[in-house]
């Protein structure tokens, strides 16, 4: 399939347009499987400051009192959206709840570790640790899954 | 949180009604009386009620899990004895029926975290990782195994040899020199240089005392069973101290370690 990329400054999310002779089921499953991928920057807040951060920068999103915080390798910002809102926002192959207060970036995932009683403790970028809740197991499985299933097909 | 409550008033509910039923059709039977009575049969209902919800607590992780899993054992071993005493046993066979009811736990605890270890496994090949200590990193223990075999069973027939050779009436070698010294302190120092270089290793401790086990009967007899818990306890408290040292000194300071 031939694929070209044209860069359109001021541009927020991309835009994909799939040109055919006929319809098929073929192109029917490629809409289907582009239209779910969420590319699009997420907004933060640092101090007076909003800016909109690509989504590969972050590593987790987690609950922080009142609000989200958003956790990048060098900084942490607050998020104006909740968890759930940004479940929806965020590319649901890279991207998966951990527990009831946290999203992480599983592209950055270092480690996983099993401690006796249970509790597994995932590192990002070999310094965050965050924690599994197993209750979120599944659907970590899930996710991973699909995206490796993703990765098979482009191979 | 509302299904939670009733998967629980469920399970609760259809594990009483099987203890009920146990109570009625097997103790009559083993007991050969003319029946349970009536709090033979409340406390196999209530134990029926407690195992009906023995895999609740495993939903959950870390603090919430080993409390769950506490409060449960406490519950469970509470209505197991009383049962147990009811059906007319004390004592040291009261004991010997809450150790075993210990051991099965034991034994599900650890078949659940193998479950678990599973998991994490899966998910170090989703995610393209290396795959990680062996479960209860029995791999990493196996070196160690060696200087366990030495400790506990060719240390001990050398030293009663020598005893006995000497032929002393007091056999200081194994009888004191061995339990209140050796055993100690080579169990913590193996255990402190194990922890210090794979962290916990929960086989250790148990492969000293399941290494000596033997040499209480060879040697010894059953008052002997304390050099067992000599070697292993103190393998145990190294481990962990080794484990707490690796945690807190960052790698770069342990280098040659």
């Amino acid at each position: 399939m031939e694929v070209e990329i044209r860069i359109e400054p001021g541009r927020q999310e991309p835009k994909a347009v799939i040109l055919a002779g006929a319809e098929s089921e073929e192109l029917r499953l490629l809409a289907d499987s582009l239209s779910k991928l969420a590319l699009g920057p997420i907004p933060v807040s640092r101090g007076e400051e909003r800016l909109l951060l690509p989504q590969g920068d972050f590593l987790r999103f987690y609950a922080d009192g009142k609000g989200v915080a958003a956790q990048t390798a060098g900084e942490t910002c607050a998020v104006p959206l909740r968890l759930y809102e940004l479940e929806e926002r965020l590319d649901r192959t890279r991207f998966v709840r951990i527990s009831n207060s946290e999203i992480i970036n599983l592209d950055r995932v270092t480690a996983v570790d099993l401690s006796l009683s249970g509790t597994i403790c995932m590192t990002l970028d070999g310094t965050v640790k965050s924690y599994v809740s197993r209750r979120y197991m599944k659907r970590i499985k899930e996710t991973l899954n699909l995206g490796r299933r993703k990765g098979h097909e482009t191979d | 949180m509302k299904q939670i409550k009733w998967s629980w008033a469920v399970r609760i509910l259809a594990g009483a009604v099987l203890g009920l039923v146990f109570s009625v059709v097997l103790v009559s039977y083993m007991v050969g009386a003319r029946g349970p009575s009536p709090v033979v049969c409340l406390l196999c209902a209530a134990l029926g009620g407690a195992a009906g919800v023995a895999t609740l607590p495993f939903a959950d992780d870390g603090k919430s899990l080993l409390l769950y899993s506490a409060a449960h054992f406490g519950v469970t071993a509470t209505l197991f004895a009383l049962l147990i005493a009811q059906l007319g046993a004390r004592g040291g066979e009261l004991l010997a029926w809450l150790v075993i009811l210990a051991l099965v736990y034991a034994v599900i605890w650890l078949g659940r975290w193998v479950g678990w270890y599973v998991e994490v496994m899966q998910l170090r090949t989703l995610l393209g990782l290396a795959p990680g200590p062996s479960p209860l990193k029995w791999r990493e223990t196996l070196p160690y195994l060696a200087f366990a075999l030495l400790l506990c069973d060719v240390l001990p027939l050398l030293l009663y040899w020598a005893d006995h050779a000497v032929s002393v009436d007091v056999p200081v070698l194994s009888g004191l020199l061995l339990p209140y010294i050796l055993l100690p302190v080579a169990g913590f120092s193996s255990g402190l240089s194990l922890g210090m270089r794979q962290g916990v290793c929960p086989l250790y401790p148990v492969a000293c005392f399941l290494c000596y086990l033997p040499m209480v009967f060879l040697l010894f007899n059953y008052t002997a069973m304390f050099h067992c818990f000599m070697a292993a306890v103190p393998a145990l408290a190294g481990n962990v101290l080794g484990w707490l040292y690796r945690r807190a000194v960052p790698k770069k300071g342990r280098g040659a370690a």
